[in-house]
């Protein structure tokens, strides 16, 4: 085997970093992308005794988005295990007390229920802004593609374009704008 | 707000140059000072013409629109629809540009009698703005008392949410 081949046969079987920008995106539609990472199925050499999952780094965890009144709909369940031991916690209650907590879940509920799952969930590394450790951005080779495009905002965009975007109608001639 | 504003206690038919200020008697021009908290751009001018027979006529005139060279109109058959209807868009809650048309500075829609859309478009780009404004995606339309600031607001109020067009009421 030729030093080329031998070298491809290592990167084969090596772990990949990918980084992951949640900013704008729904943590449910982003957990179906993340999960095949985790697990290796995105690769044709996997084989489910064959340990080949690669690591995922989420970053801007605290801007991601629920459709529509989800932030008040979506309800996290917890029981201490004693009487009246029963909680609900909303999901932008739950957002707010820690803002990885809905991704790692997404991702562990979405994971296949085996005894590989807590390791295989080891492997996402969750960041809530994008101030990410040398030590895991160094080893970062790849970025996965966003799932929504994220919006702009009115404020956002220079006087410039606002002023010279086409106008879809004309004021009446004595409009007078407050 | 870009646009055509004119001072409360101004006249409206104050000119935009003061080219023509001569013909009032010389302490018109300290009332007429102009005052202004924002660019000021008027809907008329005023025309002094001298006439044969020594009659001097002033007149009011309509200055043309500054958004006149940027409009998006239609030719032909498809003109005569509402602008919304004529142009076929498919415009999204996340479109701040096109949204932003039809809207006040205190982040209130525009009546029908100014947008000219017709009932169908019209209930439809109320909606679009309600989603835009609870998306946070135009902050800066909104009355002066508002917090700005979407990451500032109340509870799960703060927090990143889009909408789906197609829960819209049809």
């Amino acid at each position: 085997m030729s030093a080329a081949r031998r070298v491809q046969q290592w990167a084969t079987f090596g772990r990949m970093w990918y980084l992951y920008d949640g900013k704008w995106q729904n943590p449910l539609e982003s957990a179906d992308k993340i999960v095949p990472y985790l697990d290796g199925s995105h690769k044709p050499i996997f084989h489910p005794l064959n340990d080949s999952g690669d690591h995922v780094v989420v970053i801007n965890s605290r801007d991601i988005a629920l459709p529509g009144d989800e932030w008040e709909k979506r309800v996290y369940f917890h029981h201490t295990g004693y009487a009246g031991g029963a909680t609900w916690t909303l999901a932008w209650q739950l957002h707010e007390a820690d803002p990885t907590m809905i991704i790692r879940k997404t991702v562990y509920n979405k994971l296949s229920k085996n005894l590989l799952r807590r390791g295989r969930l080891a492997r996402l590394h969750i960041f809530p802004d994008d101030k990410v450790p040398d030590s895991i951005l160094k080893n970062v080779s790849a970025q996965m593609r966003q799932l929504r495009p994220v919006p702009r905002r009115l404020d956002h965009y220079p006087q410039e374009e606002l002023e010279n975007f086409p106008k879809i109608f004309d004021w009446p001639k004595d409009h007078v704008i407050n | 707000m870009l646009g055509r504003v004119i001072g409360t206690f101004l006249p409206r038919l104050l000119p935009a140059t003061h080219s023509t200020l001569a013909t009032y008697p010389p302490h018109a021009s300290a009332l007429l000072r102009p005052l202004h908290t924002s660019h000021s751009r008027c809907l008329k001018e005023i025309v002094v013409e001298e006439q044969e027979g020594g009659d001097t006529v002033v007149k009011g005139q309509y200055l043309p629109s500054p958004n006149a060279h940027l409009l998006v109109k239609p030719d032909g058959e498809a003109g005569k629809a509402c602008p919304l209807c004529a142009l076929d868009l498919d415009v999204k809650h996340t479109d701040v540009l096109i949204l932003s048309q039809f809207m006040r500075s205190d982040g209130s829609v525009l009546p029908r009698r100014v947008t000219g859309l017709c009932s169908k478009q019209q209930r439809r780009i109320t909606w679009l703005v309600i989603m835009a404004q609870k998306a946070g995606l135009m902050p800066n339309l909104a009355p002066a008392t508002s917090k700005r600031d979407p990451s500032r607001r109340y509870g799960s109020k703060k927090f990143n949410r889009y909408f789906d067009e197609n829960t819209l009421p049809k």
